[in-house]
């Protein structure tokens, strides 16, 4: 089996909740930073897909109740694995303080992944602000199985500073396609605009397309959009406030269509079809 | 025999530990990451006749020390708890408590029968919520009114031969008038006490954090008004079997709560953030039992001792 088939095929293992150490704390551009964690015994957490997320929690008592959910960045063994964040509450201010030796609670890995390509489907990553992660993770591992041509990144931010590790984007061989509203880097504007002259293009070629996509709500929207009016198939992985990331509290309702008006963001999601989602 | 073996009225129970409803969904999620063949018992959550779909987003909002949550009810129904949920629950061994709701006094009764007909003496205690904060239509005078309370509580014992244990609110003024209403009319004891109801407020956007606006607080931050409530009833009614609970995390508070008055109590919003919280907090309460020379958990219930009084004031200092 080759490999990319065997990263597809690898079934969800049942989570399981296990203590972690801050190896490294990496502040990036842009409020950014990178959390690399070390789990001082073999976990479950080398069968992440991307995709799935982790809950993050510090030595923090009585106050700030549950863990923060954060999509797995990056993967390197049974104990060893990143998750990229940003400070927008108390949460994630603690964790962007953690120095290395900080302990910290893991559940994970939770939720689905994104669904397997089919055939040589050209798989269109759409990226923006900390929904980076998982289509990091998609197109580095499309990369180690051969596949970096048929992977493009489309990454947007406002600025330069929101545009983060891409080298190793770059070096595992993915085209990447950079925007930012204010043109520092790349594009000038929502990267919505390049992403829909390739989405034209492609389809003028007749080649077989998808998209997955994380980022900012608003960009999801706009990607959505385009997939329902071009005829694209297109997965969404979406963020929710998160009770317990396992499926009990039922705090994580994303509305959809279909027979239930809810599903979960934690169970049934993160990754939802674009179909499905009902935003207002 | 065990430290932790206790009887809550008519049941016997391994340990005074179970999980509380709403926090342990039907607790298959959480087979993966604890033995829950070590649980006292554990309540589900709540049933009512009809499954229900629950509220729009956002549901929950995390505040100081607690958590807002607004998930309105969403349940299986009777029906699918029965033939699907049940099954598993009955086979763990431990005491299985369902909770269970209507929107009226008829499907409140009809509820209570359904589950019973349907038990085969897989169900031990049906715990009444009468003070969801999170449904519209009713409910708010099942849990405020000792009357209705009464009335309530009574048709229902009369429909079922499962002892009922019915789930107070805190929202209300007089919390002993409430449980001795219950108590009058059957009840088998009292669960203590449901979420206080809050609201936050997002300035920036000038909305509420919750989509319903007020939602169920629970968590650490509402421990002593609990432990209050618990204390008070237990004050007034000795006799009267308690589960408490409110934002127990360990051990130490699983015992505040005995010595206050509860016969056993359960742990929930603790299990988001640590599913395997229930084994700690049982290891921590049979060790701290220990430390102290209790025998077990009957010889601590209640056992809270008066301070001592101070000495009168007077002028002169009789200390020269």
């Amino acid at each position: 089996m080759d490999l990319w088939a065997r990263l597809w095929q690898s079934r969800p293992v049942p989570a399981a909740q296990f203590r972690v150490i801050v190896e490294r704390n990496t502040a990036l551009t842009g409020g950014y930073f990178q959390l690399d964690l070390e789990a001082p015994v073999s976990t479950p957490i080398a069968e992440t897909r991307a995709g799935q997320f982790v809950m993050l929690r510090g030595e923090w008592g009585r106050d700030l109740l549950n863990g923060r959910a954060f999509s797995v960045l990056d993967v390197r063994d049974d104990r060893h694995f990143s998750v990229l964040a940003k400070v927008f509450g108390r949460g994630t201010a603690l964790l962007s303080e953690a120095e290395a030796g900080t302990p910290l609670t893991c559940t994970g890995p939770l939720g689905t992944g994104f669904p397997e390509p089919e055939g040589d489907e050209l798989s269109l990553l759409v990226a923006g602000g900390v929904g980076l992660p998982p289509l990091h993770l998609y197109a580095r591992r499309a990369a180690e199985a051969g596949a970096a041509k048929d992977v493009v990144l489309f990454y947007g931010g406002r600025s330069e500073a929101d545009i983060v590790l891409t080298e190793a984007i770059e070096s595992a061989g993915v085209e990447l396609v950079v925007a930012t509203e204010d043109g520092s880097r790349g594009h000038k504007g929502f990267v919505t605009v390049p992403l829909l002259e390739r989405l034209r293009a492609a389809k003028a070629e007749g080649r077989a397309l998808r998209m997955l996509s994380c980022g900012p709500t608003p960009m999801l929207q706009a990607v959505r959009k385009l997939a329902l009016e071009l005829g694209v198939p297109a997965h969404l992985c979406l963020e929710e406030q998160m009770g317990c990331g396992f499926g009990v509290c039922l705090g994580c309702a994303v509305p959809v269509y279909g027979e239930l008006p809810y599903k979960y963001c934690c169970t049934d999601g993160p990754v939802f079809d674009a179909r499905e989602v009902r935003w207002s | 025999m065990s430290r932790l073996a206790c009887d809550f009225g008519p049941l016997s129970l391994q340990s005074p530990i179970l999980t509380a409803s709403g926090c342990f969904a039907y607790a298959q999620q959480f087979e993966q990451f604890l033995d829950l063949k070590r649980l006292g018992g554990l309540s589900t959550k709540g049933i009512s006749p009809l499954p229900r779909r629950g509220n729009p987003v956002p549901r929950i909002y995390e505040t100081a020390s607690g958590m807002l949550n607004s998930i309105g009810l969403e349940n299986v129904g009777v029906e699918a708890f029965l033939s699907e949920k049940l099954p598993f629950l009955a086979s763990l061994g431990v005491s299985i408590w369902v909770n269970f709701f209507g929107t009226d006094f008829e499907t409140y009764v009809q509820c209570a029968r359904e589950l019973s007909e349907g038990s085969a003496g897989r169900i031990d205690v049906l715990e009444m919520n009468i003070s969801c904060p999170n449904i519209k239509k009713g409910g708010i005078e099942f849990g405020t009114v000792p009357e209705v309370a009464h009335k309530l509580t009574r048709a229902v014992t009369e429909a079922t031969d499962i002892p009922v244990v019915v789930k107070l609110t805190p929202n209300v003024a007089d919390i002993v008038g409430m449980a001795q209403a219950v108590a009058e009319a059957g009840a088998a004891g009292v669960s203590l006490i449901n979420t206080i109801t809050g609201m936050a407020i997002d300035v920036r956007k000038r909305r509420p954090r919750i989509a319903t606006t007020y939602g169920g607080l629970s968590g650490p931050a509402i421990k002593p008004v609990a432990l209050r409530m618990v204390h008070q009833v237990h004050r007034a009614l000795p006799e009267l079997p308690i589960c408490g609970m409110g934002g127990i995390i360990s051990g130490e508070d699983a015992l505040e709560f005995i010595m206050a008055g509860a016969t056993c109590v359960q742990l929930g919003t603790i299990n988001f953030s640590e599913p395997s919280a229930s084994v700690r907090v049982t290891e921590e309460l049979d060790a701290l039992l220990d430390e102290l020379g209790f025998e077990n958990v009957a010889a601590a219930r209640g056992c809270l001792e008066s301070l001592d009084p101070e000495p009168p004031h007077q002028e002169e200092s009789p200390w020269r």
